[in-house]
């Protein structure tokens, strides 16, 4: 595992020149907005503070909506939160008063905490439902607001906090938010950038896949509340400030609207793409004033568009890259040899062992008290017809279906049911019949995620890009490459994974569940879609994996395959063993023939 | 003041089941949920005052247009929101185009009609106090309303496709059934209910262009807490809505009403995310 | 096995399909003659379910032809397939479980004009008295191979010239499979086409004139079912020995 480490001042070097061009277009727009003061005049320095100010909220929204894929379309109301609790404890009817960059880290503070509370739904509400939870909640978060005179000033409102000198000018004021905008985009690219970044889209676009690697969604959804609930307060004391008088009235769900659409605009998965969008939304309205009252029209229309026409959004017409056509008669050429430089050898090890195992879908028996031994740097072949209990007993054994009687041990551990995201710690590793890949990821980053258990930086050290940070992503970043070259895949590191072939995609699942070094790999149905050729190569490359003294179980339809690669093979029928033994046995049985001639 | 809570409870109630039922209508034939569904019982009463009132047209004249452009629009919401969307692997941009769809009518609302709420005719001139018309109005539309709806679903065979496709979109198609016109069909059905919640609960909600993003999460709350797709349930759910909104509306004031039924919206989905009376039809896996 | 001169009920030519990118069929040639019963064999994942859907509509035909009664039918929706009379019964007895056994067929019969409807739903249920005693019920009260029966008579409603039936005995009871099995008897000697698709070897064979073996997306094996060796022709075939030498006779 540490031979694949290069210099690391080589690789420095390395990743600075690749960011570059990356980097640009943020470092364009910061010049720009340093030069916004020689060139205009107060009424832009409003404007620009104001696409500054949303797009704190946005880059933090946009981990929620773009990265983590929860449609959040209410987030005007920790805006709204933000402000006020800013606003009274500057202006002192509550409590005694208190200094203006004393209260807006309170207001992060409570803005955090209602950020998660509002993205507790997320955890088990999708899509329509969740959408439906922040609306609702920005609903009540406006009517409190005017009922509660006594703190809010009801309709009447209440005035905005001032910033002491040099910040109480119009671009005084604006270099502030300006300030705060570039740090929270620093911030939200560090994340996104981070193992966690891309544990966001994993479990956003392959959640199981996520959780057989180890992903525990909910604390990393906490994490993102947290930081994306504390930007939009911060947001929101900085916009009272603007205002210098709020109502309710100034936070209307037309901002939400803004908010939810620049990123959608921007294009999922990007940071540059929202920020261009935050910054055209808000300009927008102002160059074609006579549109000013269509704005929210306008909006919608775009966010049509871009769903129908160009689901990508920004980010993607930027993406050059990834337009430049592939080589349409590569060939997956895996090197099982380069293994050993990445995979450590085991000798001996202990046994996955399953007893008795049972699991019922209604009435339906899936699988029926099955005893079934993996032994370490073994292939055990499992085969059997279509609902004879397979990819039923892959689950059970990756604890996406937790069996009704029976046990599992790893060696003298149990092995507890259910629970698949404590699957990746103890060992174990898979893949999926149907690829389970993140196609927006490059190849690289969708193999990295295989490796996100091993990180050791927090949260907070990826959002601040710590030394920690740096090395785990050096480390993972090295080790995926090294195995995309195992699986024969390392000239198409930086591609998009959807622009792939099937048989491609299979190879990267390989490569994913190794980046766990695993002790044992559970693969259902590799070869399906592949060529000869292909499956020729995959039996190399199991074989050679099984040789580093990883056990691996088999379920696949390819008979030749199993018959050929195979010390073990077991046979289900109808969620029983039918069969067990060597390929040799299995071959002659005859029981197993008519089976799977279904005699 | 038991009175009074019972007479505007039911007849709050009575709307937002409606709109669970626009919902529900729509989704069992495409499996969306469209945030249309609130803009539909808007325009609703929008279109009723307009025929009725600017137009000056009979109540009967301004009752079939209402209902004859409120199908257009969910015939709309077919074609632009739902069908170039159905295909993709995507679950989340229904979300996203219908969202896009709803806020457009809303803004158009808005430009076009005006930002204030404006009023809606008397439509029978029958009851006063607790018995004015305009709280056992939309209580009638919606028995109505879901005994049209039963003998669609039981008597005729287009009910029954839309009853098949709903249960199983896959062996319907296989069948041969126009599964495309049936949702087309069945958008234009739910047009027409959106339009009867608005038009019915006109003289309590009046012609208001903000009522769709309010109707869209009270019709909603329905829905969640009867299951998806399942009308009976969006019936007890909205008339159990109604009452408790108003009965909080009354016992404690309107601000915290609105909190209490968003805390209860909220509990309950999380307890019971296929809602409280179970899931409608049990599906095969 | 030369087929005659004149063009078969169905002829299928270098047929591709598949979900979305994985590609399942690669290239499939088949025929099935007027009043002709076809067994598609093969296992698990070969493509068998794949080719059904691809034939009536209900997946793309990514590449090649499907002619039907003279007629291009290649990509035509399942609705064109089954007026044309290419009638589909899919895998997994999906009746409509809140709507009646009646209901059930009259929804099988939506195109017909509505004075035949009720005749041609007599005449499907004549094939199964036992469904004809229930057609009151909801689908949902049948039992699992009623439930099979019942989709068989919903393609009959259509009065098939072609009736493809997906694994019509999987998860029945023996005798059920029979029962189910002998209308296949009862269509061929009125003239209708049938492509059947079986796990079960022995039935298909008994069932059918001809069969065909799909492993791995391709055709491996064509041959009438009076062959002697079959049985043991299929085993080499489904286990990849000599596999593509069989594919030549």
């Amino acid at each position: 595992m540490t031979a694949v480490t290069a210099t690391p001042a080589h690789q420095e070097a390395g990743a600075i020149r690749a960011a570059l061009p990356q980097l640009a277009p943020f470092l364009g727009i910061l010049a720009l907005a340093v030069m916004l003061p020689f060139i205009s005049n107060d009424y832009w320095a409003l404007i620009g503070t104001r696409a500054a100010i949303y797009w704190v909220l946005v880059s933090g929204l946009n981990l929620v909506v773009g990265f983590a894929g929860h449609l959040a379309i209410g987030y005007v109301a920790l805006l709204t939160l933000g402000a006020y609790t800013t606003s009274v404890l500057v202006a002192g009817n509550v409590l005694p008063p208190v200094p203006v960059f004393a209260a807006l880290p309170v207001a992060a503070i409570v803005g955090a905490m209602f950020g998660v509370i509002v993205g507790l739904p997320a955890l088990r509400l999708r899509t329509f439902y969740f959408a439906m939870s922040t609306l609702g909640f920005a609903t009540i978060v406006t009517q409190i607001a005017l009922a509660w005179q006594s703190v809010t000033g009801g309709g009447i409102g209440i005035s905005g906090p001032e910033f002491p000198a040099p910040f109480n000018t119009a671009w005084g004021f604006y270099f502030l938010c300006t300030a705060f905008a570039a740090f929270t985009t620093w911030m939200s690219a560090n994340i996104a950038r981070s193992r966690f970044g891309r544990a966001l889209i994993a479990v956003r676009d392959a959640e199981v896949a996520a959780e057989a690697t180890g992903i525990s969604k909910p604390k990393m959804l906490i994490a993102i509340f947290l930081f994306a609930g504390a930007l939009a307060a911060i947001a929101g004391g900085l916009f009272a400030s603007l205002q210098t008088y709020i109502t309710p009235d100034a936070f209307t769900f037309d901002l939400s609207v803004l908010f939810f659409i620049a990123i959608l605009i921007g294009g999922r998965g990007s940071i540059l793409g929202p920020m261009l969008g935050t910054i055209i939304l808000t300009i927008l309205p102002e160059i074609a004033a006579p549109l000013a009252a269509w704005s929210t029209f306008l909006y919608a229309v775009l966010l049509l568009v871009i769903v129908l026409v160009m689901p990508g959004g920004i980010a993607a017409l930027l993406d050059f890259r990834n337009r430049r056509p592939l080589a349409s008669n590569r060939a997956i050429l895996p090197r099982p040899a380069a293994l050993a430089d990445i995979v450590r050898q085991r000798a001996g090890g202990s046994a996955l062992a399953l007893r008795d195992i049972s699991l019922s879908f209604g009435n339906v028996r899936a699988i029926d008290r099955l005893d079934l031994d993996v032994a370490p740097g073994q292939i055990h072949g499992l085969i059997g017809p279509n609902g004879s209990g397979k990819t039923s007993t892959l689950n059970v054994i990756s604890g996406y279906y937790a069996a009704r009687a029976g046990t599992m041990t790893l060696g003298d551990a149990a092995l507890p049911p259910g629970m698949p995201a404590l699957r990746a710690a103890r060992g174990i590793a898979r893949t999926f019949q149907t690829p389970r890949v993140i196609g927006e990821a490059s190849v690289l980053q969708n193999v990295m995620i295989g490796g996100t258990i091993e990180g050791r930086a927090s949260f907070v050290e990826a959002m601040l890009s710590l030394p920690r940070n740096r090395q785990d992503e050096r480390m993972l970043a090295a080790k995926a490459r090294g195995l995309l070259g195992v699986v024969g895949l390392e000239p198409l590191a930086d591609v998009r994974a959807d622009r792939l072939q099937h048989s491609e995609l299979r190879f990267i699942e390989i490569a994913r569940a190794l980046m766990l070094d695993p002790d044992f790999l559970l693969l259902d149905e590799p070869a399906a879609g592949l060529s000869s050729d292909e499956i020729e190569r995959l039996a190399g490359l199991i074989k050679a994996i099984s040789g580093r003294g990883t056990g691996v179980l088999l379920v696949e339809h390819h008979a030749d395959l199993i018959f050929d690669i195979c010390h073990q093979v077991t046979v289900l029928n109808l969620g029983r063993t039918l069969a067990a033994g060597t390929p040799a046995e299995i071959r002659v049985h005859k029981e197993v023939v008519s089976a799977y001639l279904g005699g | 003041m038991l009175a009074s809570i019972l007479a505007s409870g039911l007849a709050a109630g009575a709307i937002y089941a409606l709109v669970g039922v626009t919902y529900n209508t729509m989704f069992s034939t495409s499996r969306v949920m469209s945030f249309t569904a609130g803009q539909l019982a808007m325009l609703g009463g929008v279109f009723g005052s307009m025929f009725t009132l600017k137009l000056g047209m009979p109540i009967v004249v301004g009752l079939l247009l209402t209902l004859i452009g409120c199908a257009i629009i969910g015939i709309i919401t077919e074609f632009v929101a739902v069908r170039p969307v159905l295909k993709s692997l995507d679950q989340h941009l229904y979300v996203l185009s219908t969202l896009a769809l709803a806020l457009m009518i809303q803004q158009v609302a808005a430009i076009k009609w005006g930002t204030e709420p404006q009023p809606f005719p008397r439509l029978i001139g029958l009851g006063s106090g607790v018995f004015d018309e305009k709280f056992w109005l939309p209580v009638v539309a919606c028995a109505i309303t879901i005994l049209g709806l039963e003998y669609l679903y039981r008597r005729t065979l287009v009910g029954r496709a839309f009853v098949a496709i709903a249960e199983d979109n896959f062996a319907a198609r296989a069948l041969g059934l126009p599964e495309r016109n049936l949702r087309v069909a069945s958008y234009a059905l739910a047009g027409v209910v959106g339009g009867i919640a608005g038009f019915s609960g006109g003289e309590l909600l009046l012609a208001f262009f903000a009522n769709g993003a309010l109707l869209n999460f009270y019709g909603f709350v329905p829905v969640a807490l009867g299951g998806l797709g399942n009308n009976r349930g969006a019936v007890v759910g909205g008339l159990a809505l109604g009452l408790f909104q108003q009965a909080a509306n009354f016992l404690v004031g309107g601000i915290f009403s609105s909190v209490a039924v968003f805390a209860l919206f909220i509990v309950v989905l999380l307890a019971a995310p296929q809602g409280l009376f179970g899931a409608s039809t049990a599906r095969r896996v | 096995m030369l087929t005659s001169v004149a063009e078969p009920l169905l002829a299928v030519t270098a047929l591709q399909s598949g979900y979305g990118k994985i590609r399942v069929l690669h290239g499939i040639d088949f025929n099935v003659a007027a009043g002709e019963v076809v067994a598609l064999l093969g296992p698990n994942g070969a493509g068998k379910t794949t080719m059904l859907r691809a034939l009536s509509g209900l997946l793309p035909v990514n590449s090649g032809q499907v002619r039907f009664d003279g007629r291009d039918m290649t990509n035509a929706t399942p609705r064109d397939a089954a007026r044309a009379g290419l009638v589909h019964v899919i895998e997994g007895h999906r009746v409509f479980t809140q709507i009646s056994v009646t209901d059930n067929l009259l929804l099988a019969g939506y195109d017909l004009p509505r004075s035949e409807r009720a005749a041609r739903v007599e005449e499907a249920l004549s094939f199964f008295p036992e469904i004809a005693e229930k057609r009151h019920e909801r689908g949902g009260a049948l039992s699992g191979g009623q439930q099979q029966m019942l989709t068989v008579a919903q393609g009959l409603v259509r009065r098939p010239r072609l009736l493809m039936l997906d694994e019509p005995s999987a998860g029945l009871s023996p005798v059920l499979v029979d029962r189910v099995l002998s209308v296949i008897g009862q269509l061929r000697r009125q003239g209708t086409a049938v492509l059947l698709v079986e796990q079960l070897l022995e039935k298909a064979l008994a069932a059918a004139d001809r069969v065909y073996a799909l492993v791995q997306g391709n055709i491996v094996l064509q041959a009438p079912t009076s062959e002697s060796n079959l049985p043991q022709r299929l085993e080499r075939a489904y286990f990849g020995h000599e596999s593509h030498a069989s594919a030549a006779s």
